[in-house]
């Protein structure tokens, strides 16, 4: 039997309500949380009496039992089988009060006067991607989730033509191709069996898609192994571990080391932008845990860039721009601080580029003793173990799809339930430390597949699919391999530390589950066999019967060669180098107006106030700095190790506009930008490492050319710097096909640098100090207006990215690693260039700066200056410093707040105002 | 012979770390106690000097901030939890939330959505100690301005007119650093004896050791 409880707050609305009231334009709006719950046994009145109190919390709220769904309320609830996160705690809460409840299920009501609320929930509050809306009582017959089991399907491919060969490469939304299908036929000639299973099929789908083969990069011609090779040449003896596991490895200090991270959801994130951001974050923290033996998560960064929130999206039924950008706030807030990991970054870009398709990036960094610092190898005997969330009807295909870059659909979308992972997270550790894991890896893209698949490689390994804990009732065994259910991992664990294992998993609650065994036959072995119970797999390494049998092939059979794509040179730009204008001071003032107002330069205070920053106590400077206004630093830095000062250090640089105009250029001043950037705040040219995220739009002319020209010049870079990049992540599709044509993201990568310094007290503040200090300019230039924040404002959009003298970005970063300590603040110049600088350090100290009177130019004040700094020093340092730093004095700190230049006021109400102002006003 | 801290440890819980780093550097001993030890009765929540319930999201936060487990406390570990009052006790951020609504604190007294309707992080709100509070948790702070992070989501303090009994004041918030809408800026309240303290921010993450350490001290001194 199932009852519902419907819970509301009492008397005047709660704020969240009040203000969804407001934004709706719906004043008289309530809103009632829905629980259904199933129970074993009949409750009784007094124990429906019982939940209602235990729901209602103790003041303030109402709380009925089996009221249905009135005429003119709307309700909200997930689709069924797809998730149901809060179905555990009902349970919990039902078992704490005697109750025997078997499931639970949660839903939104929504009630208003208006009659527009049905039309107005479903066009805000709605995503038919996974909920459905309700305008009467719903009938749950059961809560259980449901679903069936469909045997394998087999096909001899022998027997079939090349027409029919292709078409089934396509099929049930498959993207492998007619030569990938030839080589399954050559696989099932080799084994000598009479037919091959769809789950086969299934399975080299994703293991040879883009997401999981990375076979656009190998097509051009390695380029993954010409990063490696590059980086292998730093010989840079922090590396401990580069591109072989779920990330990269970097020395740090007292035996401990740092996993470093970062990857992309932008296809999820395009349909459902709530869930593709959750699982973004959940995704790349999944990718830590997961890396050598464990690393423990300390810091999350993210970075989402979309369209721009005044428009819609260009695909009907998708979210527009300003749904992604609350959705994204929503998702990074719930997830990030229900996980328990200090957000270091996060930033929204407006870019119309990205309308179709966002480029959603999250990334982490997380600690380990350097002794677990390699991944592990399974042996054969060792258990397979599965643990974390159930495995549902989700996320199919999101591999395949999404490397593809076709219409996803509804299963494409990945579910995130922090809580199951938040469980797991400590329990890794504690495992770890007791000696109980041979290896590990998450369950991600292409779920178990890729998981299981890629951990049994070369050794070899068999799972039995029945036994993997499903939230439906049954599903088909290609389902079950491919399902992207999120808050899983795979562990290899000696049967003689099971015992300790599960006694450790059961402490954390984490459901525990042996679904087979590693082997050293150097085959994948996947069937599904009901009668064999876990009893079984926990007692003997042979599997025995196999049941229904998915497939049976060595690992050797499973290499696809990838046909090489030739690509020509980097296309040739030659349009002439524009100018900065002269301006009168007035009208600086009025553009610094527009500059501040820009996303890129403007407080995102809005988003960033809502992510938990400091939770694990360890968080030494940043996301923001400034007494009087929040100011988002140029770094973030932690001290992880119980007892030690020793500092990590994360920065980032990306500009979608300087990849518009020319993309290999444009990744020089990148790069130039986040290690100058570490520099400056205090770490060693050597101990800096980087990852890259690559996307790509796989439909744009000369796409190839643009992203082998990319790969080339980050190598050559890291050669010259001697700054590796141990870990990173290629998305290549980034062309959508939309209602208005082929939308293409412009070829770019993102940079990530985490750097480590041995005591963090040394690292570089960003906050004025006081007056009387000279501020100054330094580091080489890069004064074209093309590309940065005032240049698009005044309409400058064509000519070429200034070029970036490496030698002389040598001196200058040689000069900056010995001048530091003088400097008594330093901040990176970034978009809006030294005028949004200084801004924000007025508006960050409360001091003031009187500028020289030749500061007032355009250019000075707005070029952004790549690999730049805005220094605050004393005389005598100022005498002191190295010619290589390219110093120019721009004025003197003052107490009284502002931006004085020849006696005008640059730093206005209104600037203040718009820059405070203007994100919020923009997405909210 | 140090005091023992229970820490507890449930499904969600995410900031104990820095609750157990900062018990242990005033000279307690502290340790886990995971919920599934007690309630399987392999451990006990009453057999340390202090019991302290850390932040996080327990159950997911999934029916209201602290609902499920204070729920645990009020049942199935009535006869510990009721124990456990008669000693020192701390709840910090979602422990504040379990304490509250498992009694700590008398009745009519709750934890509200934020007033801005969201999650608010700010490093360094500060706090003044509220002056005539004697909980032992207190001692010598009284009147002092603290700055600590404040990072919740469900920390507006709000009680009936008539429900001041089971509590007292302990921390208010210094003008601008009120970011929840609390009733009468109360940033944390201590039981009428003085023994709990609940507080939504969290001192044991403050980067001052002199800030992050002084009710640990306190506690810990009192429980000596």
């Amino acid at each position: 039997m199932i009852h519902k409880f419907s819970v509301r707050t009492a008397g005047a609305a709660e704020p969240d309500v009040e203000r969804a009231g407001r934004d709706l334009g719906l004043p008289d709006l309530e809103i009632w949380h829905d629980y259904y719950i199933q129970f074993a046994t009949e409750p009784g009145a007094e124990g429906i009496a019982a939940v209602c109190d235990a729901l209602h919390g103790p003041l303030g709220k109402v709380t009925v039992a089996d009221v249905a769904l009135a005429e003119g309320e709307v309700q909200v609830a997930y689709r069924r089988g797809v998730v149901d996160n809060e179905s555990d705690s009902l349970v919990a809460m039902c078992a704490a009060l005697g109750l025997d409840a078997v499931a639970g299920k949660m839903a939104t009501s929504y009630k208003s006067s208006s009659p527009k609320l049905a039309e107005i929930i479903r066009a805000t509050r709605f995503n038919q991607t996974i909920e459905e809306l309700h305008e009467t009582e719903p009938r749950y017959e059961t809560l259980m989730p449901s679903g069936h089991y469909e045997p394998a399907r087999y096909y001899d491919l022998t027997k079939l033509s090349d027409d029919e060969l292709a078409e089934l490469g396509k099929a049930e939304g498959r993207n492998l191709s007619l030569a990938q299908m030839r080589h399954i036929r050559g696989i099932q000639e080799q084994l000598g069996a009479e037919s091959v299973t769809d789950v086969l099929f299934e399975a080299l789908d994703a293991r040879w898609s883009d997401h999981c083969a990375h076979t656009t990069w190998k097509s051009l011609g390695s380029l993954l192994g010409r990063l490696v090779a590059a980086s292998k040449d730093t010989q840079n003896p922090n590396i401990l571990s580069m591109f072989h596991d779920n990330a990269g490895v970097w020395d740090f200090y007292d035996d401990h080391a740092i996993a470093v991270k970062a990857e992309t959801h932008n296809g999820p994130s395009a349909i459902s932008a709530y869930f593709g951001q959750l699982t973004k974050l959940g995704g790349v923290l999944r990718d830590i845990l997961g890396t050598g033996l464990v690393a423990d998560p300390i810091g999350s960064f993210e970075y989402t860039a979309l369209g721009v929130p005044e428009t819609p999206a260009p695909i009907a039924g998708r979210p527009a721009p300003k749904q992604i950008a609350s959705d994204t706030i929503r998702a990074i807030k719930e997830y990030g601080n229900t996980f328990g990991v200090p957000m270091t970054y996060s930033h929204m870009t407006f870019h119309p580029a990205y309308r179709a398709k966002p480029f959603a990036l999250g990334g982490s960094i997380g600690i380990m003793p350097t002794s677990a610092a390699q991944p592990g190898q399974p042996q054969p005997g060792d258990l397979v173990v599965l643990i974390g969330g159930l495995t549902g009807n989700e996320g199919m295909h999101g591999a395949s799809a999404s490397s593809a870059g076709s219409t996803m659909d509804v299963t494409s979308v990945q579910i995130g339930a922090p809580l199951e992972q938040v469980k797991f997270r400590k329990a890794l550790v504690d495992l770890r430390d007791a000696g109980c894991l041979r290896a590990l890896t998450d369950v991600g893209g292409a779920g178990l597949n890729s998981a299981v698949g890629e951990i049994g490689d070369p050794g070899g390994v068999w799972i039995n699919t029945a036994l993997v804990p499903l939230k439906t009732s049954a599903l088909p065994m290609w389902r079950i391999l491919l399902s992207e259910s999120q808050e899983r991992m795979l562990l290899a664990i000696p049967p003689a530390q099971y015992a300790e294992a599960s006694r450790i998993l059961k402490r954390h609650q984490v459901r525990t589950t042996a679904i087979g065994r590693f082997t050293d036959t150097g085959r994948y072995t996947v069937f599904h066999q009901p009668a064999l119970a876990e009893a079984d797999v926990l007692e003997r390494a042979e599997p025995g019967e196999f049941g229904e049998l998915g497939f049976d092939v060595p690992y050797e059979l499973l290499d696809f060669d990838i046909p090489r794509v030739e690509t020509g040179p980097v296309p040739a730009i030659s349009t002439p180098a524009p100018s900065w204008p002269s301006m009168a001071v007035d009208e600086i003032g009025k553009l610094l107006e527009q500059v501040v107002a820009d996303a890129e330069v403007a407080s995102q205070h809005y988003a960033d106030s809502q992510y938990d920053s400091t939770v694990q106590g360890n968080t030494f400077y940043g996301p923001q700095y400034g007494d009087q206004h929040r100011v988002s630093t140029g770094y973030w830095a932690g001290t992880p190790v119980d007892g030690s000062r020793a500092a990590a250090v994360l920065s980032t640089a990306f500009n979608p506009w300087l990849f518009d105009v020319h993309p290999v250029d444009a990744l020089r001043q990148m790069f130039v930008d986040v290690v100058a950037g570490q520099v400056l705040a205090g770490v060693a040219l050597n101990d800096i490492c980087l990852t890259d995220n690559f996307y790509t739009p796989h439909l744009a002319e000369n796409w190839q050319e643009w992203l082998v020209g990319m790969v080339d010049e980050l190598a050559a870079l890291v050669r010259h710097f001697g700054v590796p990049v141990i870990s990173g992540k290629d998305s290549s599709a980034g062309s959508t096909a939309t209602d208005e044509g082929v939308v293409s993201v412009p070829p770019a990568v993102f940079l990530t640098a985490l750097g480590k310094a041995p005591d963090a007290a040394g690292l570089t503040p960003e906050q004025w100090t006081g007056a009387g200090s000279v501020l100054a300019l330094i580091g080489p230039r890069t004064p074209s207006p093309v590309a940065t924040v005032a240049g698009r404002l005044l309409g400058i959009s064509e000519g070429p990215l200034d070029a970036v003298d490496l030698s002389t970005v040598d001196a200058y970063l040689a000069a900056l690693a010995s001048s530091r300590g003088s400097f008594r603040s330093a901040t990176r110049i970034g978009p809006g260039g030294v005028a949004a600088g200084l801004v924000k350090g007025a508006l960050a100290s409360g001091l003031g700066v009187e500028l020289n009177p030749e500061a007032a130019q355009a250019e000075l004040l707005f070029a952004e200056h790549r690999a730049g700094a805005l220094v605050e020093l004393d005389e005598a340092a100022l005498a002191a410093l190295p010619e290589a730093l390219n110093s120019v004095v721009l004025g003197r700190l003052v107490d009284e707040t502002g931006v004085r230049v020849a006696g005008t006021e640059l730093l206005t109400p209104a600037v203040a105002d718009r820059w405070s102002g203007s994100f919020t006003a923009r997405i909210s | 012979m140090k005091p023992t801290v229970n820490v507890l440890y449930l499904p969600g819980t995410n900031c104990q770390d820095e609750t157990l780093r900062a018990f242990r550097d005033v000279g307690a001993e502290p340790r886990l106690r995971f919920v599934a030890d007690v309630l399987d009765g392999s451990e006990r929540l009453d057999d340390a000097d202090i019991l302290c319930v850390p932040g996080g999201f327990s159950f997911g936060d999934h029916l209201g901030g602290g609902s499920v487990a204070s729920l645990l406390l009020k049942t199935r570990l009535a006869d510990q939890f009721n124990a456990c009052l008669t000693r020192p006790l701390l709840g910090i951020c979602n422990g504040f939330q379990i304490a509250l609504r498992a009694g700590c604190f008398g009745e009519g007294v709750a934890l509200k959505v934020n007033a801005a309707g969201t999650f608010r992080n700010e490093p360094h709100a500060r706090h003044v100690v509220e002056p005539g509070n004697e909980s032992p948790w207190l001692t010598g702070l009284s009147g002092q301005t603290l700055a600590f992070p404040f990072a919740h989501g469900e920390g507006r303090f709000s009680h009936l007119p008539e429900a001041t009994e089971g509590w007292q004041a302990a921390l208010r918030y210094a003008d601008g650093s009120e970011l929840d809408g609390s009733q009468g800026g109360i940033a944390g309240i201590t039981s009428a004896d003085g023994l709990a303290f609940g507080l939504m921010n969290h001192p044991e993450r403050a980067m001052n050791d002199e800030i992050r350490l002084a009710f640990f001290e306190n506690g810990v001194r009192a429980a000596a």
